[in-house]
């Protein structure tokens, strides 16, 4: 009892304290990162604040230029955008141009050892688009901004913010404000930190090292790579198709290849994607095959970005919140998606409840905590479909299944459905695992088991593998 | 092949079959480059060196006065009269300044005249280089700039030089030919002041001709340096020429820092067009005459630095262009008119400008009461036969050697600016050192040029310079000798300094280490000025971003190894 009232009126006396930190008018937010995270908390930060009549000062820091081609300008990506995202970001007034977006896809090709299987679109809704995050690959010639991140950060610059092309390289608490400094010797107090900087700049490590509390997320490795095809081969080869690879190779959880104008964007996942992983994955005829004449071209710029694969722990603190892939994203999937929602939901907190470590905490971390939880679910969702990948046997149930249901023999695609979310994020893991337990779809993944590995269909599989797209 | 290089546990190239992938890795090298105004200095100053040292202090921990002082040692290494070069150079350096392309030039030439002044005021002293003391005694004839470098570079290397000059004080043209307002006697007799002290036998009223020969001079020293200048005036070779009221440019500037009395009249024609005839006008508007720039070019041919031409114009001398003279026309003895032949410009000549021709039959006259001809300028050898010579001028090698144990430098091997003359000397003095010491030829900068677009301007800030102050343009005239343009501030300097790219060299901007995902660059715990990071290639995972991101050109592509 005592012990309890003790620790009440502590956490209390820490409230009341905290509950000093908040917004006003003349308030200056440092937003670290200019990439779509920062440019949309920007956004709704102004918007909101435009709402509670809040006058703001809201400086980005990004030293690089979305304009320029090739990794220098790129946020390293794949690229993709769901429709539902597209959908959400229209009703916030965030209308996509058209030539931002490099492809409207409306299928995914399913590359497996067993064959190939092409899944349409499940109804308009789940169409998704292929963008680049800087101004196109290494010796492309723009003709005009076609940068999604580009984009974004020139609506936050038309909402009122400011782009400060510096490149801030360290935080620190000082007095009641946090101070950014830059490499170039400038420094600046504020009100409000907000790290976007992702995990593929240095700057979160200093974060945490300035914070007992924060702790840095956890990364892999991936690969990331542009294939200069030209719009007719694009056409011909891959079409408005997103081409997805399942093979047996040890830790690849999955390969795509995205067509984009002239350009095909290779994403590689999986646990720490090595030279080894990589040089395999290149020899596989599956890859291969989707080139003229089978021969896979040399490509135009590679990088070996980090993805967070754990979420941060507290990715917040007493005006500090960290936005985007540097505190939280989806696992392997819709990281532009993660970074809209955790963008608006510390936007909202800041403006409309405080900035002191216990708002963030009521406010903004129950998100994270809801990604996180589908996160783990999405980790077994690959686990088991790491499985499947596994034995050729499940691998051939699951392309039987999805090209009989591609071929309309079956009201409910549940097969495709489920192979579409998992791979485009347009659903959370959570819906797709309860998919997966119902009783049609086990029953029918179970027929088709049974159907695809009995020795006269794997004789007639065998014949006609390939010809499914 | 392999997609990039990796550390050496996971790679199993020796195993695995060719990859179908070509190797298309961008991995970087550090190589630091010259930058253009370096490339465009006649004395290839390490412009971006000192500056350097005073823009990074911060972060190599040096105090703002450590600083200026490194930043002036930095700079005497090539030239050791940083305050008058400071203020008479028409520095190409700054037009060839790649910040040009993004706001304005870096305000070198102020720079310059700032740490000049700096070193000036906190009594800063040459200090000789490492290494043992010299026997080889070194003969010097001229102090004039060529001279001075040479005798300086020798004497910090540690010979025993003796440095000859004909007239009462040292300085050469410094001394002579450039006005007060533009560089004030004191500012040039300070730095020379320095030389002396580092050890150099200044010997005054030293003539070599008949009484000192240069044979004489062999036998004393082990070598020498001949600095004499071109101080022959060339006349135009037209009626009229000879007599009073005529002056050539060099005599009557001479005259005039000399303090005596010229007479020029009310009205003054001068005839030329190089920096001579700009500051023998401006020096003949402070005698309170009118005064008319005849030249047979027009603007945009004249070789005089632009600042200097403004400045004439606001000061009221007028110009007349596509103008000849044909003759002087004297009227019992004094100076009437100049008659003048109408020019045309016609195609360009060797040196690119276009060449006036003349427009037969339209000549007519200008009445002036003096005429001062400032065309140009050769040596004079009357009195040391025997050197080699081409169309009268020292035929020296690019390294300044005339012969055995000669060299030379400065305006008797070719008219150029002070600049270049120093560079000639210090050259001149590497070239002999080396000789000396038996060393062969010193390695001089190797560095490939920064090409423009390797600089990537967008990255900095955008900061207009900030120009040296200048009295007020109706005091010039009124207080004539006063100097016109000042020294920057410390903060003005500093500033200054901070606006410079560094093209081709590191600046410490963190870019690459904060977007290496591999963690390939390490930070030195030492930093020095340009030096920063350590780069490890062997984890490099070769993506090339940090080329593309760093500012300065300092990150080129590694040339692959096949």
């Amino acid at each position: 009892m005592i012990a309890t009232s003790r620790g009440f009126a502590k956490r209390w006396a820490r409230l009341a304290e905290s509950d000093q930190y908040s917004l006003s008018s003349g308030s200056r937010v440092a937003v670290i990162g200019g990439g779509p995270a920062g440019s949309m908390f920007s956004y709704f930060l102004l918007n909101f604040a435009e709402i509670t009549n809040l006058d703001l000062q809201v400086d980005i820091y990004e030293p690089r230029f979305f304009t320029h081609c090739g990794p220098a300008g790129c946020n390293h990506c794949g690229g993709i955008v769901s429709e539902s995202l597209l959908q959400r970001l229209a009703t916030e007034g965030i209308e996509l141009p058209s030539h931002v977006v490099q492809r409207g896809m409306e299928s995914y090709t399913l590359h497996m050892d067993v064959g190939t299987v092409r899944l349409n679109a499940p109804g308009l809704e789940k169409r998704i688009a292929a963008v680049y995050r800087g101004n196109g690959p290494r010796e492309s010639e723009p003709l005009h901004q076609i940068s999604f991140d580009g984009y974004l950060n020139e609506l936050a610059v038309e909402k009122g913010a400011r782009i400060v092309r510096r490149m801030a390289t360290a935080m620190e608490r000082t007095g009641d404000c946090i101070e950014i400094s830059c490499a170039d010797g400038h420094h600046r107090a504020y009100d409000l930190a907000v790290v976007a900087t992702g995990i593929n700049s240095h700057f979160v490590e200093s974060v945490c090292g300035s914070t007992a509390r924060i702790r840095q997320p956890k990364k892999t490795t991936t690969f990331i790579s542009e294939f200069r095809l030209g719009r007719s081969m694009i056409e011909e080869t891959l079409g408005n198709s997103m081409h997805v690879f399942l093979l047996d190779i040890p830790r690849l959880e999955f390969a795509a290849l995205i067509p984009k104008g002239d350009y095909a964007t290779l994403c590689m996942l999986g646990d720490d994607i090595d030279d080894e992983l990589i040089q395999s994955f290149f020899r596989s005829a599956e890859f291969k095959q989707c080139f003229p004449d089978a021969i896979v071209p040399p490509h135009a710029c590679h990088c070996l970005p980090r993805i967070n694969v754990q979420t941060a722990r507290y990715p917040f603190d007493d005006r500090i919140v960290m936005i985007g892939d540097s505190g939280t994203t989806r696992l392997f999937k819709d990281g532009l998606g993660a970074a809209y929602r955790t963008a608006k939901a510390a936007a909202r907190t800041a403006v409309f409840h405080g900035v002191s470590s216990r708002d963030f905490e009521n406010h903004f971390w129950p998100l994270c905590r809801t990604i996180d939880a589908d996160n783990r679910i999405g980790k077994f969702v690959f686990s088991v479909s790491g499985l499947i990948q596994k034995a050729r046997f499940s691998r051939r149930a699951v392309l039987r299944m999805t090209a009989s249901e591609q071929a309309g023999d079956s009201p409910r695609k549940r097969m495709s459905e489920i192979l579409w979310d998992i791979f485009s994020g347009s659903a959370p893991y959570r819906e797709i695992l309860g998919r997966a337990f119902h009783p049609a779809y086990v029953g029918g993944l179970i027929w088709n088991l049974a159907a695809s590995n009995w020795p006269s269909a794997r004789r007639r599989d065998s014949e006609t593998a390939g010809q499914g797209v | 092949m392999k997609l990039w290089d990796r550390r050496p546990q996971t790679s199993r190239s020796e195993t695995d079959p060719a990859p179908d992938a070509p190797d298309f890795s961008i991995c970087p090298e550090q190589l630091q480059k010259a930058p253009p105004c370096q490339l465009h200095c006649p004395n290839s100053g390490d412009i971006r060196g000192w500056l350097g040292i005073i823009a990074q202090r911060e972060k190599t921990g040096l105090s703002l006065e450590e600083a200026y002082d490194r930043a002036w040692r930095r700079l005497v290494e090539f030239n050791p009269m940083p305050a008058t070069i400071g203020r008479i150079c028409p520095h190409p350096c700054e037009t060839a300044c790649t910040r040009s392309d993004k706001d304005e030039p870096i305000s070198i030439n102020a720079m310059e005249r700032f740490l000049g002044d700096w070193g000036l005021q906190r009594g800063l002293r040459f200090t000789p280089l490492d290494g043992p003391g010299r026997d080889e005694s070194v003969g010097v004839i001229g102090s004039g700039p060529a001279g001075i470098s040479f005798a300086y570079q020798m004497a910090r290397r540690k010979y025993p030089v003796t440095l000859y000059e004909r007239s009462t004080s040292p300085g050469g043209m410094l001394r002579n030919e450039i006005p007060s307002y533009r560089l004030p006697v004191d500012v040039l007799e300070r730095e020379i002041e320095k030389i002396v002290d580092l050890g150099v036998d200044l010997q005054l009223g030293m003539d070599v001709g008949p009484g000192l020969s240069l044979e004489v001079l062999r036998q004393r020293h082990r070598l020498l340096f001949l600095g004499m200048g071109a101080q022959h005036a060339r006349g135009l070779g037209i009626p009229g020429e000879e007599g009073a009221g005529v002056w050539s440019g060099i005599e009557f500037l001479r005259l005039k820092k000399e303090g005596r009395q010229v007479s020029l009249g009310s009205r003054v024609a001068v005839i030329g067009g190089g920096n001579t005839a700009i500051d023998s006008a401006r020096s003949a508007r402070r005698e309170g005459a009118e005064v008319r720039l005849l030249y047979r070019r027009s603007r945009d041919e004249m070789p005089a630095a632009d600042q200097e031409i403004e400045d004439a114009i606001t000061e009221g001398v007028s110009f007349e262009f596509l103008v000849a003279p044909l003759q002087i026309i004297r009227d019992d003895q004094q100076v009437r008119a100049v008659e003048v032949q109408q020019m045309a410009l016609g195609d360009p000549d060797a040196t690119g400008r276009r060449k006036p021709v003349a427009m037969t039959g339209d000549t007519r006259r200008v009445d002036v009461d003096a005429v001062i001809v400032a065309v140009s300028q050769d040596p004079e050898f009357d009195a040391i036969p025997g050197l080699p010579l081409d169309h009268g001028w020292l035929k020296a090698g690019d390294d300044g050697r005339l012969g055995a144990g000669l060299w030379a430098g400065g305006d008797d091997r070719g008219l150029g600016i002070a600049s270049l003359a120093i560079s000639q000397g210090r050259h001149a003095a590497e070239a002999a050192d080396a000789e000396l010491r038996g060393s062969g030829a010193t390695p001089g900068s190797e560095d490939a040029a920064t090409a423009r677009d390797q600089v990537k301007t967008d990255f900095y800030q955008p900061r207009l310079a900030v120009h040296p102050p200048r009295r007020p343009e109706e005091a010039w005239l009124s207080d004539p000798d006063a100097e016109i343009t000042g020294t920057l501030t410390s903060e003005e300097a500093q500033y200054e300094a901070d606006r410079c790219l560094s093209c081709g060299l590191c600046i410490g901007c963190e870019q690459c280490w904060m977007y290496c995902n591999a963690g390939g660059f390490v930070r030195l715990s030492q930093a020095e000025t340009g030096t920063y990071y350590a780069l490890l290639t062997d984890i490099c995972e070769g993506c090339g971003k940090c080329i593309e991101v760093c500012p300065t050109g300092f990150l080129s592509p590694r040339p692959s190894e096949n």
